[in-house]
């Protein structure tokens, strides 16, 4: 066992983790990227800093971001889910049929927001009780997720488009407050509950320590395997949260929806710091991580560039990225 | 062609005369086709079903892959009808060349095939050494009906952004092609032409951020009406559904109320749901004798607008 396995079960207990310079530098890294980011793009075009763009980059970052954020709690206790995409998909589905339900719009809304997020839940909390109890690895287990959600997606919309939803419903998903779009800030309420727990909870602390090492928390007398299926479920929950966050902004349900979701969330993680055999990352990193998937798709649009090229420059920053990472990584441990 | 004739009069009674077990003698005919998980092969399926049902003088066996690039599933498939001896095999390739040499195994093992809704690559064709006519829609040519719709609204002049579907798929590029065909007759002016994957929220984030850099376009091509969908709900939260017009292509149901209330100009019907039936009675028609079809037999594509 090493010695940060060793503090961090010591946290556990304390349930508080100060602040310290290095994990302020961890972010700042990301940070510096992103406003580097900023900056090129304001310079070589010209709308990328006006404030009706700055709307759109925050709308469009966000349905990533929530996934995201759910994925940081699996990835730091070692895990992946690659399932979260369909889920997705599998929640608008279910909210798309509820939502379209003869009860009155109020009652309609509620149900569908009930139904995605009970969906993504169930699922999640599967994802994570079968890779805990028989101890399989999660990518498996998810991939398998994968295409059961998408399956039944498929199953239950009859492969087709659920369209018309109630216009209160619709207005939800364009909404903005002093600019910043309503759904924005739901995944911004949804990132800062996940920090507080992550960071200010013992709950919190043992999903770090369970990415180190899982003796350390056997030993400290925690159940390993209900912290497992606590990340997974949460995991599941923002797949829920996504998929009403889809329909309210595009207004259909689509069981295709959602493919190759769950790698770009796990870009966003991986981009923010968060290290893919656990125990080390936050939240902030994955908020900033999202960002600059956001503003490099935006920016590089904005700029003219070609399909391809796109592509091509989003992988480059994706591995330039990570081997940046890997140098932080090795300062902040000496 | 007499001899093609015989040939496959002769094709077919042997394949009765080996699988005489099979069901009332009735002709067995192998559908295969794209993803069932796009609405308009599910379509296209279910009106196949319907069509054996109404016409009760031939066995339906089909099958649909997982995704629109799963070739592997499709060379299967058709390397199970043959196995199977069906009559008749009739397949929407996923992929014009790859799937040449399986059906020319096919048809040397005396099964009629039709190609219908994508064409097989002319040059696989022929370096293999087969001769096979395509059933099908013209994409180009229903890209430019709509693209015309566009250009007759807009005048000389419009700028306008096409919607690319998968680069790489032949119905992506052929549509584009009929795009570009409008614009350069009608005078247009192309702004940008990106891809968003045939999928609405791709298409929703392409077009705002295209509008944010153009805020001057005046019309939308899509290449498909998931993406459609994508462009108009970016029109709407930018605030600019009533000056920018968008066309789509396919005319699945959830595009109605859009075209009902003008925020979709127009889209393409290429009757799909009856697409695989009509494949199937050319099939069946081969087998009964008549001459097989060459070149390229036409289905109808139609301009949908939301006036009555």
């Amino acid at each position: 066992m090493n010695v940060e396995a060793t503090g961090l079960a010591q946290t556990a207990f304390t349930g508080r983790k100060k602040l310290s310079f290095k994990s302020v530098l961890r972010e700042a890294g990301i940070g510096l990227a992103l406003v580097a980011l900023v900056i090129i793009f304001s310079v070589t075009t010209e709308h990328f800093l006006t404030a009706n763009n700055i709307t759109n980059i925050l709308t469009q970052v966000t349905i990533n971001l929530v996934l995201a954020v759910g994925m940081t709690f699996v990835i730091l206790i070692g895990g992946i889910d690659l399932s979260v995409g369909s889920l997705l998909a599998l929640c608008a589905v279910v909210a798309g049929k509820a939502i379209s339900l003869d009860v009155g719009v109020p009652m309609a809304i509620s149900l569908a927001v009930l139904a995605a997020v009970l969906a993504g839940t169930v699922c999640g909390l599967l994802n994570g009780a079968i890779s805990a109890f028989w101890a399989l690895p999660s990518f498996i287990i998810t991939l398998g997720m994968l295409n059961v959600a998408r399956g039944a997606a498929l199953h239950i919309s009859d492969a087709r488009t659920i369209y018309s939803f109630p216009s209160e419903f619709n207005a939800f998903g364009s909404m903005t407050l002093y600019g910043i779009p309503v759904v924005f800030l739901v995944a911004l309420m949804l990132a800062l509950l996940a920090w507080f727990v992550l960071t200010r909870t013992v709950f919190g602390r043992l999903l770090y320590g369970l990415g180190n090492s899982e003796e350390a928390v056997r030993l400290a007398g925690h159940s390993v395997f209900w912290c497992k299926v606590a990340a997974f479920t949460i995991c599941g929950f923002t797949a829920g949260i996504a998929a009403i966050i889809y329909m309210a902004r595009l207004n259909i349900s689509s069981p295709i929806a959602g493919v190759g979701f769950e790698l770009n969330a796990i870009a966003a993680v991986i981009i923010g710091g968060t290290s893919l055999s656990g125990g080390r990352g936050s939240v902030l990193g994955t908020l900033l991580g999202a960002f600059i998937i956001g503003v490099l798709a935006n920016g590089l649009i904005l700029l003219g560039l070609s399909d391809f090229m796109r592509q091509m420059i989003t992988g480059v920053v994706i591995i330039v990225a990570v081997i940046l990472d890997h140098y932080r990584a090795k300062y902040t441990r000496n | 062609m007499k001899i093609l004739k015989v040939a496959a009069a002769a094709a077919m009674t042997f394949a009765l005369a080996t699988a005489p077990a099979m069901a009332d003698d009735k002709p067995v005919v192998g559908l295969v086709m794209k993803s069932l998980a796009n609405e308009f092969f599910k379509n296209m399926l279910e009106g196949a079903n319907a069509h054996e049902a109404k016409r009760g003088d031939y066995v339906l066996k089909a099958v649909g892959m997982q995704s629109e690039a799963d070739i592997e599933t499709q060379i299967n498939a058709v390397e199970n009808f043959i196995t199977q001896g069906v009559d008749a095999i009739v397949i929407a390739p996923a992929d014009s060349r790859a799937l040449v040499p399986p059906l020319k195994r096919a048809m040397e093992a005396g099964i009629v095939v039709i190609n219908f809704d994508v064409a097989l690559d002319e040059k696989a064709k022929e370096e293999n050494g087969v001769e096979l006519a395509f059933v099908g829609p013209d994409n180009r040519g229903g890209a430019k009906l709509a693209g015309d719709a566009l250009a007759q609204k807009l005048g000389k002049g419009g700028k306008v952004v096409i919607i690319e579907g998968n680069p790489g798929a032949d119905n992506a590029h052929q549509r584009k092609m009929g795009f570009e065909d409008s614009i350069k007759e009608g005078g247009l002016v192309l702004v940008e032409s990106r891809t968003a994957h045939w999928e609405t929220e791709e298409a929703n984030t392409v077009a705002t951020n295209i509008l944010t850099a153009n805020p001057d376009i005046q019309g939308i091509m899509a290449a498909n009406d998931s993406m459609a969908i994508g462009v108009v709900k970016a029109l709407e939260s930018a605030g600019r559904s009533k000056d920018i017009m968008v066309v789509g292509f396919d005319n699945i149901p959830a595009v109605s109320p859009m075209l009902s209330d003008g925020r979709l100009l127009a889209t393409v019907d290429q009757f799909g749901q009856e697409m695989a039936a009509n494949a199937i009675d050319i099939a069946l028609d081969v087998l009964a004798g008549s001459p097989k079809p060459q070149g390229w037999v036409r289905t109808p594509v139609t301009l949908v607008t939301g006036e009555k």
